[in-house]
């Protein structure tokens, strides 16, 4: 019986929602919309040197992200030396592959940096939950049938987290933010060994 | 009606500012380019890159240094706005991204072994090998403009051409490497020096 309580308190424990667990307080279902701002503008050229480390092995090369209309985005990945090694468009909630290196042409890589990069540059969603602790407000929402949370600190955006089962899987942190840019990103995955740095250079 | 169209020739001829060479011509501009080339042991360079992608508002502008040693050591160091060397030393790329080192090995791949020439080649401009290229020979005010298209479908799948500008001396002052999409990198040499002497350690991990 005592057994069976405790596997019961387990089940429970496991099934607290990420907000519960972050010690959040759920307000009431809202209709407000998140806001990612920091690649909005259609003027601005956004150029960041980027640093990826995966399963042990470490490379560099700038990222690149243009906003070309309304939720539509290029980004692109090429070699400190210019040569290009991935080419994406993100137009609503399509994906095209405009150029990848042979040599990265895998599905399952492929499907990580679709994933990974559509949140990045995605403006706004709606939210499905808010909840707040102190001067943090948490906005839960679902990004092409994934769950994910933003987390504004004093009207800011600092992290986004996709989430499953309550746990975190891919974190995006955004720090030293002036005039709308972070100039530090960060998305750091944390069921592979993959994360990308990248820092602005213009 | 006549005056439009001389309009549009004028505007075409302005726009192409520069004429094909003759055959005498670019066979001394080849001799020129070879025995400058032979006569360079170092060359040491500063230089400019800007890398063009269509759907940018501005060319991305990186700069820094170049340093290369007969027969094929290469240096390439930027400086601005971030610090990164490369190092072509034998089969293997030297990597230093702002102190974080580490190497890459080539000799794995034939294609990869190939750019790699190619890369160190046109630092000297001298890649007059007509089994290799499509070569063009252009006239542009006082430099010259060479296009090398590789003939070879492996490399021409990520390069579709060099376009190599010399000075009167034979140097090179600007090249520019084209992808197939028609996006580019062009990088632009200043303070150009040959032959002064550079130690082995500026070629060290």
């Amino acid at each position: 019986m005592r057994y069976l309580l405790i596997s019961l308190l387990f089940l429970l424990a496991g099934c607290a929602s990420y907000q519960q667990r972050n010690n959040f307080e759920i307000q009431e279902v809202s209709d407000e919309g998140i806001t990612n701002s920091y690649f909005s503008d259609v003027v601005k050229d956004y150029v960041y040197k980027a640093k990826i480390d995966v399963y042990g092995k470490s490379f560099g090369g700038l990222f690149i992200v243009k906003k070309i209309a309304e939720a539509h985005h290029r980004v692109v990945f090429t070699t400190e030396m210019g040569a290009k090694i991935f080419d994406f468009s993100f137009h609503k909630d399509e994906f095209k592959v405009n150029y990848i290196l042979d040599e990265m042409d895998k599905k399952i890589l492929l499907n990580i940096l679709e994933r990974d990069f559509r949140v990045l540059v995605r403006e706004n969603e709606k939210a499905i939950s808010k909840s707040i602790k102190d001067n943090s407000e948490l906005f839960e929402t679902e990004i092409v049938n994934k769950k994910y949370y933003y987390l504004i600190n004093g009207g800011r955006l600092n992290k986004i987290v996709r989430v499953n089962n309550g746990k975190e899987k891919v974190v995006f942190l955004f720090s030293k933010i002036s005039d709308a840019t972070a100039k530090n990103i960060q998305i750091l995955h944390k069921n592979i060994k993959l994360a990308i740095n990248l820092k602005s250079i213009n | 009606m006549r005056k439009i169209i001389y309009l549009l020739l004028l505007m075409v001829s302005a726009i192409h500012a520069q004429t094909k060479m003759t055959n005498t011509e670019a066979s001394l501009l080849k001799e020129k380019v070879k025995s400058q080339a032979e006569k360079t042991n170092t060359i040491s360079s500063n230089f400019v890159q800007y890398k063009h992608l269509d759907f940018l508002s501005n060319d991305i502008v990186t700069s820094g240094n170049l340093a290369f040693k007969n027969p094929d050591l290469v240096k390439w160091e930027y400086v601005k706005p971030f610090v990164y060397s490369v190092i072509f030393k034998n089969e293997n790329l030297y990597i230093n991204d702002e102190g974080k080192k580490s190497d890459v090995n080539l000799s794995s791949s034939k294609l990869f072994k190939q750019l790699n020439k190619l890369i160190v080649n046109s630092v000297k401009g001298d890649m007059f090998d007509e089994k290799e290229f499509e070569i063009a020979y252009f006239k542009k005010e006082a430099t010259s403009e060479v296009h090398f298209r590789p003939i070879n479908k492996k490399i021409s799948k990520y390069i579709k051409a060099f376009h190599i500008q010399f000075n009167a001396q034979g140097d090179v002052v600007e090249i520019k490497m084209i992808e197939p999409s028609d996006d580019y990198t062009r990088i632009v040499f200043s303070n150009r020096t040959i032959n002064k002497p550079l130690s082995d350690a500026i070629f060290a991990h």
